[in-house]
């Protein structure tokens, strides 16, 4: 005789327990965890070079890709601590693949930056114990992303608009996209960086360590 | 592409619980899923059929229920399902809004064979 057995958990309890544990250990440290999320080529890595100049705190970079170590050395090139993790395949940063990683990493630092493998879908997913999670896309990618993917905008603290110096030379319907953002979600913060220029990085800047200030004052 | 993590870690789940719980079989698992949750059911159900071969689980049926989305809005109260429209109220323009439904990504149910031996002690 076959038996029906109520069950009600989340398909993804065992990982969301180690995200919630690892949120822990960073809340009591006092580390700011983010959770960069854009597609391949959106310039994820070249914002992160450039935020590691002299930034007013101390950072360390967790680095997501299906292959290759790359991204990994051109982080290691700021002098930054850096760990990389090859998804061999998978879309997406679980949260016990970062867990292994910061073990890797020291202690003593401000702030932890999580490149997420390239790609807009599967990482708006899968909670890794991060304080918030940042949108990045390119002016190259078109205005029309955010409501393709509502998720990532709708869940995203901040959306980073990159390469808007190459605003002249492609077809970027800005109103649209930040009324859409306006729409999914009004209270991000919305930034417009070229890494490559040097432009919006301090107001970039300032907002991480706006946020790392307000985790250190709601913790003491 | 992210629903083979999610059968792993399905499927992590049903066989503990079939180990402990002395199931000889699962024949049919039933899940809860947001419409948030950017799930391809057909995808979900052919990774499980893979995932499943040679386990107790083999042969089940996987039924997908999908949560439509609700937004809410925490001013004026009102309620609508458009996922252009997850953060800002469509009705007042409030920025207050909860999506109360939508984001579920749950093991229902699993309807399952008994050992011998445990029907013997049930």
């Amino acid at each position: 005789m076959p038996r029906l057995v109520e069950i009600r958990r989340s398909v993804m309890e065992a990982d969301e327990e180690i995200a919630h544990r690892l949120r822990e250990m960073l809340d009591r440290r006092g580390v700011l965890m983010l959770n960069l999320i854009g597609s391949p080529g959106s310039g994820k890595t070249t914002l992160l070079e450039r935020s590691l100049i002299d930034p007013p705190f101390r950072s360390a970079v967790i680095e997501g890709d299906v292959e290759t170590t790359r991204d990994l050395d051109r982080i290691k090139a700021t002098g930054v601590p850096v760990v990389q993790i090859n998804t061999h395949g998978g879309c997406h940063l679980e949260a016990n693949l970062v867990e292994k990683a910061l073990e890797r990493l020291p202690e003593d630092v401000d702030v932890i930056f999580v490149e997420n493998v390239g790609n807009l879908v599967c990482p708006a997913e899968f909670y890794l114990g991060e304080d918030h999670k940042v949108a990045i896309c390119s002016v190259a990618e078109g205005g029309d992303k955010p409501l393709k993917y509502p998720s990532l905008f709708h869940q995203a603290s901040a959306v980073v608009l990159t390469k808007v110096d190459l605003k002249p030379y492609v077809p970027f319907d800005e109103a649209t996209f930040w009324d859409d953002v306006d729409k999914l979600n009004p209270k991000a913060a919305r930034l417009e960086v070229s890494a490559i220029k040097g432009e919006g990085i301090s107001r970039w800047i300032d907002l991480v360590e706006g946020w790392l200030c307000a985790k250190r004052e709601r913790g003491s | 592409m992210h629903e083979m993590s999610l059968v792993e870690a399905l499927m992590d789940t049903l066989l503990e619980m079939q180990r402990r719980q002395g199931w000889s079989r699962v024949s049919r698992v039933t899940l809860k899923v947001g419409k948030l949750r950017q799930v391809v059911p057909e995808a979900m159900v052919f990774c499980f059929a893979v995932a499943s071969k040679g386990t107790p689980v083999e042969g089940a049926s996987l039924e997908i229920e999908e949560a439509p989305l609700v937004s809410r809005c925490t001013r004026c109260g009102r309620e609508w399902s458009d996922s252009e429209s997850l953060g800002l109220c469509p009705f007042c323009g409030s920025a207050d809004v909860d999506v109360v439904q939508g984001m579920e990504l749950l093991l229902e149910s699993v309807e399952v064979e008994l050992d011998s031996a445990e029907i013997g002690r049930n």
